[in-house]
């Protein structure tokens, strides 16, 4: 409620920001066709390589390797996708491959998402709203993590995992993702509960609930923007992860599809075409995700960098 | 448990999964990465005996590894530069609302949104030198006169193709929290200048880019820490030949492929080290909180 | 907050152990065994996971397969270079990772060395087994077998008939001097500017591309003590490495190559028709990349040839790929079953093509036995290959594989793959290998 009434108050400061004076501006048609042409750019930049691969991964093997390229898919065919779904028996057998990394992809970023944000929202309440001895110590030395490079861990993790035997186990990933993502995900919900108004839960206190009941029923629904940045980048974070995982799994149990794009890459007889193919796919799910809640996951960057 | 006990418990109760975590998973790790750095550790050679400097030593006398440091430097230096340039440049172009800018800004995001290893693969297909579509594009263009190899024969030239695959994906990052640091400026700053008789690049160099220090300052740092630590996109893009070698790649390879589990601890103590000192160094020159007006 | 309560000192006292822990389990050498572990790829004694850098059988095959056996088979391919890390690192960490994985030819010394896979001379004849696959040798080390071979993978020279013929060149040349002239011809006739290919990216292909062309020029590598033997100038080894830099920096072969591992320059240039030749192929690439048609414009085109040598046909290179039991295998019985089916003399022939395109295992190059090749007939060129097999075929290194091939080959494929990029020169390359296989030998 009190996140909306913000949201509100800073769409009207922005709108009166854009004043006559921003409005003066952008009325003067060179500056108009500049800005277009320059938001043109951008968007020809941000998206042109994906544009690519999609093209390549709708053609035959022939229209994809031409000189000149080809800008539009000719011929424009399905037969990669095909295989890459092992739809018509086509496809160098890496359907059973892709669709199983597609599978452990979303089990380990799922996972580790839930894992981290609940325990990010419960140390992040702490943080904010409760006082306690060494608080100021816990939360400095888990935000400096957030400068250690995730790859001072790489070796040390990945021995103890094999000395637990737990090498290539979903188990292993999921704790490891975890780890890395609680600092940014604490530090996203500390600065979105920091704009929560304590009124609310003081009401709450008043009516005789405890500090947990005031977290569960009354700060976390207000607070869904912020849980959402917080798990929509967790999720995107560790979709992404590849180095741990290229050493933490070994075989198509638990292996992510970051690490057989990889494999495909080096392996024997994958035409462009279906490699091409294989990204898009892998690229689909944080895109569409991305785009989807792109609103959080803006949320979620510039919390607590402009302060 | 009476409630004024239960309350000073509460706390450590919500923060027990947090420090088992981090302690367990981060500070341990770290740790050990910092003593077992002075240890000779290879599976194939137990048992692990102390040795001082002498892993450094190894690395230092390794003219892979030394190539791989300077050649993470070059990809620091372009890419922060780039990426935070860039980003300032996106913010500012689309500062202004307009009525698909929310559109606009969900696309912007997509690169960062992806994963890097995907998209070095997708960026390798591009730089294919039989029939990539960059020499495609630039051979049409009357740009160059033939398709040219651009990968693994000019270091310099690969390091730069490289970087710019990783600079297409953090710069997303800087312009979008430069974007929101733009947007909190007031905007009577910018009308008393204009009515000074400021032009626009003036009102920026004067009004905007000292406002938004501390914003450039976490993008600096964020740049450095993924620049300083790359890695997929070489070893898409590179491989383990050690013209673009990253320092990362020669802890992978150091570690997973020779199995030297101490060179590797002695690496990665290095870089951590490294990340911390410019870090700092980069927060305490460039944050600075905006005077009160 | 005077008083800090009990709980603060729980809440220490679980992050002391927690980190206790991991300390002494990231210190510990013993692994706690692979009973702790939980796959999600079958435990059971019915299922086996297979890690081989190959494509898998047919689908229909394997399923017979697990009729006939009852187990089930998961199948892992994963590139060469990758597989070979992951196969060193599972099996130092202690970990399970496959019940039946690759040992490449080249592996066989540091196996046996280090006890990573189980010795197979309980469930595989070698005296018996002999006469039949002429490859097995590669695979004793010490009297012990590390893997059974499962293809007689050897490295051959290919060429475009089509191409050659357009230049009015229809008899092959026999020696690389004649074999150059030969390649500018066809070159100018086909309008290639770059006519050879030779895959220069850092990688394993490199490597053995190397001991084809010292093959070539008539000798090895190594010598029989395992010292370096190319260290002269007027040595193959040297010869070979020189020919092949110039062969790059003369724009014999494209510049594009310097990054091309094996298989891409066999898919990007060989089967699209950019090149005419290739000296480092494998036996079975007309078969499984030339000629099909989805990905190849040069279907029926190409033949293997002898090896043009400097005086004249040259020997080579064999590099069989086999396949063994990793001491952490869950499953040995099954993995003896599978790796008995998967080199039984009909089930060779049916992967290089025996019955039809539909079965073939992708990218098989020959039968591990001869009496595959007689079923054969000459399908897939088979009669061709089996002559230069029992004719020209020679192994890499007179002592088999040393148990540092690894960090040996290495080496070589830095050192060549530089000086093709020039970075170094050959005699720079040649200093580097040679000094690394002294230090190698010397450190044990």
């Amino acid at each position: 409620m009190a996140a909306a009434q913000e949201e509100r108050t800073a769409r009207a400061v922005t709108r009166m920001a854009a004043g006559p004076a921003g409005r003066a501006l952008s009325r003067k048609p060179a500056r108009l066709l500049g800005r277009v042409v320059a938001i043109v750019i951008i968007l020809l930049w941000s998206l042109f390589p994906l544009y690519w691969a999609l093209n390549t991964s709708l053609t035959t093997l022939s229209g994809a390797d031409s000189i000149p390229a080809h800008y539009f898919p000719s011929p424009l065919v399905s037969t990669s996708y095909r295989a890459v779904f092992g739809i018509g028996g086509a496809g160098n057998g890496i359907s059973g491959e892709f669709g199983r990394s597609l599978l452990n992809s979303v089990i380990e970023s799922g996972v580790a998402m839930i894992v981290t944000v609940v325990i990010a929202v419960l140390a992040a309440y702490a943080f904010a709203r409760l006082q306690f001895r060494f608080k100021r110590t816990i939360f400095v030395s888990v935000l400096a993590t957030l400068l250690l490079p995730a790859y001072a861990t790489l070796i040390p993790l990945y021995r103890i995992m094999a000395s637990l035997s737990l090498v290539n186990t979903y188990l292993a990933v999921v704790l490891v993702y975890v780890s890395g993502f609680l600092p940014l995900a604490i530090w996203i919900l500390y600065n979105y509960f920091n704009t929560i108004p304590p009124e609310l839960e003081e009401a709450a206190f008043v009516d005789g609930a405890t500090p947990m009941k005031a977290l569960l029923r009354v700060v976390i629904p207000v607070a869904m923007p912020g849980i959402a940045a917080a798990a929509i980048i967790s999720f995107l974070l560790g979709w992404a992860q590849f180095l741990f995982p290229l050493i933490l799994t070994t075989n198509l149990a638990t292996q992510p599809v970051t690490v057989i794009v990889a494999a495909l890459n080096q392996q024997r007889i994958v035409p462009f075409t279906l490699l091409m193919a294989c990204g898009v796919i892998a690229a689909a799910v944080p895109g569409v995700l991305a785009l989807a809640l792109n609103r959080y996951l803006i949320q979620g960057i510039t919390a607590g960098s402009v302060k | 448990m009476s409630a004024a006990r239960r309350g000073r418990v509460l706390p450590y109760l919500l923060l027990s999964p947090l420090v088992v975590f981090i302690g367990a998973l981060s500070f341990v790790p770290t740790a050990d990465t910092a003593v077992e750095a002075f240890f000779r550790v290879m599976p194939l050679d137990p048992p692990n005996r102390f040795i001082g400097l002498g892993n450094f030593r190894a690395l230092f006398a390794n003219p892979t590894i030394t190539i791989s440091w300077v050649n993470t430097a070059a990809y620091v230096v372009i890419g922060v530069t780039a990426s935070v340039v860039l980003g300032t440049a996106i913010a500012v172009a689309l500062k202004q609302r307009f009525r698909l800018r929310g559109v606009v800004l969900a696309l912007v995001i997509l690169p960062w949104a992806l994963p890097a290893v995907v998209e070095a693969v997708i960026w390798s297909w591009i730089y294919n030198p039989t029939v990539g579509v960059m020499n495609s594009a630039l051979h049409s263009a009357h740009v160059i006169g033939g398709y040219h190899v651009w990968l693994g024969l000019d270091r310099w030239l690969t390091i730069l193709l490289i970087e710019i695959v990783q600079i297409w994906q953090i710069t997303p990052l800087s312009a979008i929290i430069i974007l929101a640091a733009l947007q909190s400026i007031p905007l009577d700053l910018y009308e008393a200048a204009r009515v000074d008789g400021a032009g626009p690049v003036q009102a920026f160099l004067r009004i905007s880019l000292p406002m938004i220090r501390p914003a450039l300052a976490v993008c600096t740092v964020e740049a450095l820490v993924l620049s300083l630590n790359i890695f997929d996109q070489v070893y898409i893009l590179n491989g383990i030949a050690p013209l673009g070698s990253s320092v990362m790649l020669q802890t992978y390879v150091t570690t997973f492929e020779n199995l030297n589990f101490g060179g590797g601890y002695a690496l990665s103590l290095l870089v951590t080290l490294a990340t911390a000192v410019l870090s700092l160094a980069a927060l305490a020159l460039i944050y600075r909180r905006p005077e009160a007006a | 907050m005077k008083n800090l309560g009990s709980v603060s000192r729980w809440a220490g006292a679980l992050v002391l152990s927690a980190g206790l822990a991991a300390l002494t389990a990231a210190c510990s050498s013993t692994s706690s065994g692979s009973s702790a572990a939980s796959t999600s790829a079958g435990t059971s004694s019915s299922s086996i996971t297979v890690a081989v850098a190959y494509p898998s059988p047919p689908k229909a095959l394997l399923a017979q397969f697990t009729q006939q056996t009852g187990i089930k088979v998961t199948w892992v391919n994963i590139g060469w270079d990758d597989l070979q890390t992951k196969i060193a690192a599972a099996a130092a960490a202690n970990t399970y990772f496959a019940d039946a994985a690759d040992v490449d030819w080249s592996k066989v010394g540091e196996y046996q060395k280090t006890g990573w896979f189980y010795p197979l001379n309980t469930y595989f004849n070698v005296a018996s087994l002999k006469s039949d696959m002429p490859q097995l040798n590669t695979f004793v080390s010490d009297n012990e077998l590390m893997g059974m071979p499962f293809d007689s993978s050897f490295l051959v020279t290919t060429v475009n008939t089509k191409d050659f013929a357009k230049a009015g060149i229809t008899t092959m040349p026999t020696t690389l001097a004649g074999f150059t002239a030969a390649l500018k011809k066809v070159g100018t006739a086909n309008g290639m500017a770059s006519p050879l290919d030779i895959h220069f990216a850092t990688a394993e292909g490199l490597s053995t591309c190397w001991y084809q062309m010292t093959a070539a020029f008539g000798g090895q590598v190594l010598t029989a003590q395992d010292a370096p033997a190319f260290t002269s100038p007027s040595s193959p080894g040297y010869q070979a490495m020189a020919w092949m830099i110039n062969a790059y920096k003369s724009g014999l072969v494209p510049k594009a190559a310097i990054n091309e591992s094996d298989y891409q320059g066999f898919t990007t240039e060989m089967a699209r028709n950019r090149v005419a030749a290739e000296m480092c192929d494998y036996s079975g690439s007309v078969a499984s990349i030339y000629n099909v048609p989805s990905t190849s414009s040069v279907v029926n085109d190409t033949e293997y040839i002898p090896t043009p040598g400097a005086t004249g046909v040259g020997q080579n290179v064999a590099n069989p790929d086999g396949i063994g039991i990793p001491k952490t295998a869950k499953n040995v019985a099954g993995a003896v079953k599978f790796i008995t089916w998967f080199t039984n003399t009909e089930n060779q022939a049916t992967w290089a093509g025996l019955k039809g395109a539909n079965n073939v295992v992708s990218t098989f190059p020959l039968p591990a036995r001869l009496s595959s090749f007689t079923l054969m007939g000459n399908i897939a060129q088979a009669g061709q290959l089996s002559s230069i097999l029992q004719a020209h075929a020679q192994a890499p290194f007179p002592n088999g594989a040393p148990p540092w091939y690894v960090q040996f080959s290495a080496s070589v494929q830095t050192n060549i793959h530089e000086a093709a990029a020039g970075q170094e020169t050959v005699q720079q390359a040649v200093n580097a290998i040679a000094a690394q296989v002294n230090q190698l030998k010397s450190s044990g």
